[in-house]
């Protein structure tokens, strides 16, 4: 074989695994459009907030992706669904609005595509990031209090100060960073019903 | 007496500089993997040191992208630097420049590591850093690349096939994928579209870049220690082509279902079922390689490495297609399968390669041998075991993983403590692993900086006289 016809095979087949993959795929999932949904007038999957996408890149950057992921599967084949992860499977059209599309790479924790259903109250998600084991004593996902900062309080705590037992007249505060991911944690939200993965 | 320096050894510095920064990126994402461990297996240690930098969140993307940019593509590169212009017979012209250049892909992975340790990771597989990391990496890579690619048309017909069949299709695939993953994902791609794009990365990455280089190393340097020749070209040609071919599809079996097209999963399945069978083809060119040669591979440290690295090859492809079949890919999606399959490919496969490599090329370019020091049956052992056991104790804890979290009846904190047995296996691996690769740090600094005595370099290029050259 000549060093010619070598550097073509190797062309060629990197080629055919960008484009075959790549071009196919965007003529197939890149090219979705949002659903209306008729009853409410609204467009499915919804744009998240700018607060919401910054809050995506804390969410990667904290490596929640290591334990956490972000696709339900179902409902044949896994117990996803049955798990309460969601009410329907995720596809390409949930994604369509995510500046950064995140799938994670293993389940320690619970998925968390749906988690913005599931857990409603952003004091809950705050309380949560803070010290998880203030809602779950048997938690096994890492605290981030770096994401918050302690504060001199006043006669009275700052409203989006965590419901904790005061110290020494201080209070505990989210930062920007805390308060975008909660952000981005209750952006995540499939209850919406689209025509390829109806709500069950 | 000083004779004038050979044109080979212009390269010297430069693949020293790659082994040695591979030996201590290695070292060090060990240490970090060990800590991120402890930290899964007692999750009471991230309440009592609550610093983003220990974070496991934080420590785990470190931990690959050390492992990967790091340990394994600066020490094969090294080693690369050290064999190409002896197997051509082409030496390297700017020893300056490709000492430039390998001390700027290690600046690259300086500032790919604080910027995750510091900023946090990316999220994204094998692109965990920012772009001006990818830019840094990318010129080094042309100027190291570039040096090694020269010796390479010129020298096409006067040496065994196989090795420049893979080393020029990675060569092109790494540079070509990086950017192009880079530019797709930084650039405003559709989310959907992105998801695809990832796993692309990801399997170039692995099987276009990462394995082809090590197959190099494998298809030249075992008939160089055993003195046989590969019994078959065209089934190697044919191995190749199919690896070209079908590496890039591989990573579409870690999704099932969600937001990848269903006909992209399974193209990867029938991608990573075929592939395999031509990873079986190239089991058949090795073993007649290394049969009948046990005493061999016992007494000769790099043989033993390098044996273990090939064997490590069939089993790693071998396991991929396991989990691709359908039904396991199912249970074992998400789950820490993927952990043993990287430890499997990075530990068992690639890195005994490298071990391999460095043991049987850097005296060739150092004019030094290794001691016959027992720290050198402490790297083998240490290393294999580790890297067993680690693998072991994934797979199993993945399997267990996987079965628990496909029955809805078992908590989700249930199926971490199932997982802590299993950890603790990993975490033992890991200490012994960690333990080899430092007794072979050890060693490697202090032979070249002649601190034994030492015996005379083995006879992988018989050409070459080492004894008629000093640094």
């Amino acid at each position: 074989m000549k060093s010619s016809q070598a550097l073509a095979i190797v062309l060629l087949s990197l080629l055919l695994t960008w484009a075959g993959q790549v071009v196919l795929g965007y003529f197939q999932v890149g090219k979705l459009e949002p659903v209306l949904n008729e009853e409410t007038n609204l467009r499915e999957p919804p744009t998240p907030s700018g607060l919401a996408q910054t809050g995506a890149r804390v969410f990667a950057s904290e490596g929640c992706l290591e334990c956490h992921s972000l696709s339900v599967r179902g409902p044949s084949g896994s117990a996803d669904l049955t798990r309460g992860w969601g009410e329907r499977r995720s596809v390409s059209r949930d994604y369509l609005f995510r500046e950064s599309a995140l799938v994670g790479f293993s389940r320690i924790g619970p998925d968390l595509s749906n988690i913005g259903s599931r857990i409603k109250e952003p004091k809950d998600l705050m309380m949560h990031l803070y010290n998880p084991r203030n809602l779950n004593p048997a938690s096994t996902c890492p605290p981030h209090p770096w994401l918050f900062e302690m504060k001199l309080a006043g006669s009275r705590n700052e409203a989006d100060s965590l419901p904790l037992p005061r110290k020494d007249w201080k209070q505990m505060i989210p930062t920007y960073q805390a308060k975008a991911l909660v952000a981005y944690l209750q952006s995540l939200n499939l209850n919406y019903s689209l025509p390829e993965a109806p709500l069950k | 007496m000083t004779f004038p320096l050979p044109s080979h050894s212009r390269a010297s510095n430069a693949a020293v500089v790659m082994i040695t920064s591979s030996a201590i990126w290695g070292l060090l994402a060990a240490g970090l993997q060990t800590l991120s461990t402890i930290q899964l297996l007692l999750p009471i240690f991230s309440y009592l040191a609550p610093l983003p930098v220990l974070n496991y969140g934080h420590l785990t993307p470190v931990v690959s992208f050390l492992l990967v940019y790091g340990w394994i593509t600066s020490g094969l590169l090294g080693v690369l630097m050290i064999l190409v212009p002896r197997f051509s017979g082409i030496p390297f012209r700017y020893g300056r420049l490709l000492t430039g250049g390998a001390i700027l892909w290690q600046f690259g992975v300086l500032c790919g590591l604080t910027g995750i340790l510091g900023e946090g990771g990316t999220g994204t597989p094998f692109l965990p850093f920012l772009r001006p990391v990818t830019c840094i990496f990318l010129v080094s890579f042309l100027v190291l690349g570039t040096g090694i690619t020269r010796g390479l048309g010129g020298s096409w017909k006067s040496g065994p096939l196989l090795p420049r069949l893979y080393l020029l299709g990675a060569l092109i695939s790494f540079p070509l994928g990086l950017g192009t993953a880079d530019l797709l994902l930084r650039g405003g791609t559709p989310g959907a579209v992105q998801i695809i794009v990832q796993l692309v990365w990801a399997s170039i990455l692995q099987h276009l870049w990462l394995t082809p280089l090590a197959l190099v190393l494998v298809f030249q340097l075992i008939p160089a220690m055993t003195g046989r020749a590969t019994s078959s070209l065209s089934l190697g040609v044919l191995a190749w082509v199919t690896t070209l071919g079908l590496g890039g599809w591989l990573s579409n079996t870690l999704e099932t279902e969600g937001p990848l097209p269903s006909w992209l999963q399974s193209a990867g399945v029938v991608a990573t079922l075929l592939l395999f069978v031509a990873v079986l083809g190239n089991g058949i060119l090795i073993h007649p390689l290394l049969e009948g040669k046990m005493e061999e591979i016992k007494r000769n440290v790099a043989l033993r490495f390098m044996s273990i690295g090939a064997w490590s090859y069939l089993a790693t492809y071998g396991w991929l297609a396991f989990l691709a079949l359908p039904g396991v890919r199912q249970t074992t999606v998400f789950t820490m399968t993927t952990n043993a399959t990287q430890t499997l490919l990075i530990f068992l496969f690639l890195g005994s390669v490298l071990s391999g490599s460095v043991y049987a090329l850097l005296p060739v370019s150092r004019n030094m041998g290794w001691p016959s020091h027992p720290a050198l049956t402490w790297h083998f052992w240490f290393t294999s075991i580790g890297a067993g056991m680690m693998v072991s104790g994934y797979a199993l804890a993945g399997i267990f993983q996987g079965l628990a979290l496909n029955d809805p009846g078992v908590p989700m904190g249930t199926i971490a403590s199932y997982l802590r047995p299993f950890l603790v296996l990993v975490l033992i691996g890991q200490f012994l692993w960690w333990a080899g690769q430092m007794a072979f740090t050890s060693l490697l600094f202090s032979s070249l900086l002649k601190l034994f005595t030492s015996t005379a370099p083995m006879a992988i290029f018989p050409s070459e006289n080492p004894a008629s050259t000093t640094r």
